[in-house]
């Protein structure tokens, strides 16, 4: 009898268990925007993927363009057929939808912003998101009496060679001085002073 | 003979129970989707992503490195070509690519010093401190425009015009200080250390000369 009611407990418990797991499951909210890569992946990517298309490409009418700056910027001046949206506010629900329809058209989607630097968060955002066909323009975007100046630019692009900045300045500092010769004083020779002797009085004092 | 029944009865309702556990546990296996959701959840990303808290500027940097303050490493992530080239002191390389190596994790992955990402310009730097941030590693920083702004301002800085700020000119007096610190030579420190060499011209040898001393005359005048 003993033995029968250990059984009881033990099923009743492993019973209440499973049901635990259970409801947990069903109740569990899945989050809205899951990565799709882990990082290791998104790194290989990233390194080997060419993901950056020039001002010249940009001519082709096939790429959704989406303009990640402020609104204030937009209204300035943005390139034709851009769309603007808020890098902090690509993952509000209405920009989910945008990016969803736009996965499903297959179209290439193209950040920009006024900078390449500026686009990189939203672009590795997006990235991990699982958005397929994700391009970033290598564009710089200035303004010149209310005008928008776009220009390409080399993304991580030496601008100088540090070494040789340095060795010319060495070598410009060192050349500077030849010119002048220096004239060393001649040693200052002492010329010892006879003093006169004074002859001693003589005659009457 | 009941004891038997009931013993066998009982050896059964165990099994099922193992087997319900054991599929439970199974179950817990297929879940690869949230291997792959590793790491901060999207929201924070991007809200770190996009925050300019992480970037250093180049005369802070500057200020460090001469100051030596240990509290820091900086981490180069150009190629092993570029780095070779030329890199700030005491920067280790580790190349974009094997940013999550192994031995590179150790680097990223503790909370005992600061570390600074920097590349020609923000992009890679960037690049990798997202994908840092992601992973959760605390104290990672950015150089705000890379070894390109370095050359700018700290290299070869902007000599101020007359009509900027008196604090431009500060400004600009710690920058130059701060390149000749990095190697850059001015003409004028070399001028200078030769005029002191010149003024060491020969000691002017001092002859005594031994005046002779007049004898009291004696006797009478």
């Amino acid at each position: 009898m003993k033995e029968l009611e250990k059984t009881k407990r033990i099923s009743i418990a492993s019973v209440l268990f499973i049901l635990v797991i259970l409801i947990g499951l069903l109740t569990y909210k899945r989050p809205m925007h899951m990565y799709t890569i882990n990082s290791k992946t998104t790194l290989e990517n990233i390194t080997s993927d060419n993901y950056l298309i020039s001002l010249k490409d940009l001519e082709n009418k096939e790429y959704a363009l989406i303009d990640t700056r402020n609104e204030f910027e937009f209204q300035k001046g943005h390139l034709d057929n851009a769309i603007n949206i808020y890098a902090p506010e690509i993952l509000n629900e209405e920009n989910t939808l945008i990016f969803n329809k736009l996965q499903e058209e297959n179209k290439t989607i193209v950040l920009y912003s006024t900078n390449p630097n500026n686009v990189v968060a939203p672009f590795m955002v997006l990235y991990q998101l699982g958005v397929k066909n994700l391009k970033i323009a290598t564009i710089n975007n200035s303004y010149n009496q209310n005008k928008l100046i776009t220009d390409n630019i080399d993304v991580e692009k030496s601008v100088a060679d540090i070494n040789a900045f340095i060795n010319e300045s060495i070598k410009k500092a060192a050349q500077q001085p030849k010119p002048k010769p220096i004239i060393k004083a001649p040693p200052k020779k002492v010329i010892p002073i006879k003093k006169k002797k004074k002859m001693p009085v003589e005659g009457g004092c | 003979m009941v004891n038997r029944k009931t013993a066998k009865f009982l050896s059964f309702r165990y099994t099922i129970l193992a087997i319900i556990l054991v599929v439970l546990a199974g179950g817990l296996v297929l879940l690869p989707k949230y291997e792959k959701h590793e790491g901060i959840k999207t929201e924070e990303l991007l809200s770190n992503a996009v925050s300019p808290e992480r970037y250093i500027s180049t005369d802070e940097l500057a200020n460090k490195i001469i100051s030596q303050d240990p509290s820091f490493l900086l981490i180069d992530v150009r190629s092993e070509v570029e780095f070779s080239k030329y890199s700030l002191p005491n920067a280790i390389n580790i190349p974009l690519k094997k940013l999550l190596d192994e031995d590179s994790i150790m680097y990223l992955n503790q909370n005992q010093y600061d570390v600074v990402l920097l590349s020609n310009d923000n992009f890679y730097a960037d690049q990798a401190w997202i994908i840092g941030n992601r992973l959760n590693y605390k104290n990672l920083k950015v150089l705000k425009g890379g070894i390109n702004n370095w050359y700018k301002t700290i290299i070869n800085p902007p000599i101020p015009t007359e009509n900027m700020a008196a604090k431009e000119f500060d400004l600009y007096t710690f920058r130059k200080s701060a390149s000749m610190f990095f190697g850059v030579v001015y003409p004028e420190q070399i001028k200078v250390t030769k005029k002191t060499e010149v003024k060491k011209v020969i000691p002017k040898k001092v002859i005594p000369i031994k005046k002779k001393k007049k004898m009291p005359v004696e006797g009478g005048c």
